[in-house]
């Protein structure tokens, strides 16, 4: 558990390019000890990049950043004894047996939290006897899992945690981490299952085209999804021009946004020509795909 | 833990190792008599060939047994096996160590943990070079034991100091070995690279007149038999301006290339 004060992540301006390619831009994180952060963007946004930049893994180009108290690029060993890392790309030992390699992962840490192992054991069950190279993707991303939570640390960055795992099994993860979060540990993950980072985390950062998407912006999305409507008309209806569209789904369903107030604007249409009207649209997936028009645009 | 992960990874191919060493080196030793008779009587023509294989001939056939023998050791034990079997087998540990973990994907993890990675290095190499290292004196030492059933005394020492430089030589084509395989994203491309450039070496070894530029001639007859027989010590090995100081100058490959492969580790990004 945490000794020292200050947030557990604060960064300033990370940069980080490979071979010309900007990678991440003025990243600004921060992350206060015992917070649960989701990190979504889409593949080849930075997340995985960002998080290796806070293990220490690779250095970051620019910008300041203090994990714990320390400078990842200066202390990344001292870091690493306090935090876990899932990574991003299932990374297990095909050779050796499950037992194997978590003895072999553990071996590395000090201590261990005895009783959630045992209820990971028991919620994966997976084969410890067997070698890793014959279990399926799912059971090696639940062995890194074990792997990566088990030790007794103050902070855990997961790339993707959820990955290659069936809905069951995601929800009992989520139990596992909601429990490990109100004992006060810190996580930053990154997922592409939105809703159930949404149920997850205290707060939401997205990554979007190298930079993470400002409060400031997030709040105008959200202020404006909240004008939208969501409408599924009869078929012969006939759309009023004041309004765009900006979604249409295969079952007809649109997400239109309409110039006047949204109820205004319903009442422009007959009620004998709508299926089923919704002002104001709440899911992050929509949110998500709205800050990433406006991030392309 | 490293080290221990290593050891169970290379294990049962070091015992393999030294399988194939003692089989090269068995009947050579155990057939000597005959061959040295039929080279007294008559030396064959593919020694008269090259300029380095009549020396070679001249030394195996000599009218001294004793000195002939060693000769023949000197060719047998360290030109044949470790040039050969040792390369191979160094090549083939090292070109696994970080490339086939990157090749995994499970670099990322070993990096991830806290530990240095001058530790994972150090954990990696020092199994791998014990693995490599160890047969090469199991093997020439078990030699003694198989010159008895000839009636040829072989002393320790000279064979020792021999596989000692044997050691070094292999030890120096492991450190290039590993730290083409911290460059390299494919295990199969440090194999290419490394053994092109070990074949690029034969290939130069075998043409008289560049024959001195070969890193082969670092580990040949010339080398060997002096030592074998005797005639040089453990100081004048590592006397850098000596004939036979050429063992300084491997190490000190060995530690450079060593260096240079904790470098590429250190800046190393997935």
């Amino acid at each position: 558990m945490c000794v020292s004060s200050g947030p557990a992540i604060l960064a300033r301006g990370i940069g980080k390019s490979f071979r010309q390619r900007l990678v991440l831009n003025s990243i600004e994180l921060h992350v206060e000890r015992g917070e649960l952060i989701g990190l979504i963007g889409k593949n080849g946004a930075g997340k995985s990049t960002l998080l290796r930049i806070l293990t220490g893994l690779i250095p970051r180009d620019r910008g300041e950043v203090s994990v714990l108290g320390m400078d990842p690029s200066v202390a990344a060993k001292r870091i690493r004894e306090r935090t876990g890392y899932l990574p991003g790309e299932t990374s297990v030992y095909q050779q050796m047996t499950g037992q194997q390699f978590l003895d072999f992962a553990l071996s590395f840490y000090p201590r261990r939290q005895t009783a959630l192992l045992d209820d990971l054991l028991d919620i994966f069950a997976l084969p410890l006897q067997q070698r890793v190279r014959n279990y399926s993707a799912g059971m090696k991303q639940k062995l890194a899992l074990i792997a990566s939570l088990s030790p007794d640390l103050d902070l855990y960055l997961l790339d993707e945690p959820d990955r290659a795992l069936d809905a069951s099994i995601r929800f009992q993860l989520r139990d596992v981490l909601l429990r490990m979060r109100n004992d006060g540990r810190t996580f930053v993950l990154s997922s592409h299952h939105l809703s159930e980072v949404e149920t997850l985390a205290d707060r939401l950062e997205f990554l979007l085209d190298g930079s993470l998407v400002a409060p400031q912006v997030i709040a105008k999305a959200r202020a404006r999804l909240q004008r939208l409507v969501r409408i599924k008309l009869t078929q012969n209806a006939i759309l009023p021009t004041n309004c765009t569209v900006l979604t249409k789904e295969a079952d007809g369903t649109m997400i239109l946004e309409p110039i006047d107030a949204p109820l205004d604007w319903l009442k422009l249409l007959p009620p004998s020509s709508v299926c089923t009207a919704e002002i104001g649209i709440a899911r992050l997936e929509d949110l998500y795909k709205l800050l990433l028009a406006e991030v392309l645009a | 833990m490293i080290a221990l992960k290593t050891w169970r990874e290379i294990r049962v191919m070091s015992l393999m190792y030294l399988l194939l060493f003692e089989l090269l080196l068995v009947p050579v030793i155990l057939l000597w008599p005959d061959f040295y008779g039929d080279l007294r009587r008559s030396l064959p023509s593919m020694f008269k060939a090259l300029e380095f294989t009549k020396r070679i001939g001249e030394g195996i056939s000599n009218p001294d047994e004793d000195f002939a023998y060693r000769n023949w050791l000197a060719v047998m034990l360290y030109f044949r096996s470790i040039n050969l079997v040792g390369i191979a087998g160094a090549v083939l540990l090292g070109t696994a160590l970080f490339a086939r973990e990157r090749e995994a994907q499970t670099l990322e993890f070993l990096l991830s943990r806290p530990v240095s990675r001058i530790r994972i290095l150090w954990e990696k190499s020092w199994p791998t070079a014990l693995c490599l290292v160890a047969p090469i004196f199991l093997a020439n030492w078990s030699a003694i034991l198989w010159s008895r059933h000839i009636d040829i005394v072989v002393p320790f020492l000279p064979l020792t100091l021999a596989s000692l430089h044997g050691a070094c030589f292999v030890m120096s084509f492991l450190a290039l070995t590993t730290l083409v395989s911290v460059l390299c994203r494919v295990q199969a491309h440090v194999a290419f690279w490394v053994g092109g450039f070990t074949v690029l070496q034969i290939g130069i070894y075998l043409i008289p007149r560049v024959r001195r530029y070969s890193l082969f001639r670092l580990s040949d007859f010339d080398w060997y038999a002096p030592i074998v027989s005797g005639n040089h010590g453990l100081i004048d090995m590592f006397d850098p301006v000596g004939h036979a100081g050429l063992t300084t100058y491997l190490v000190l490959a060995t530690v450079l290339l060593y260096a240079l492969a904790l470098r590429a580790l250190q800046k190393l990004e997935l």
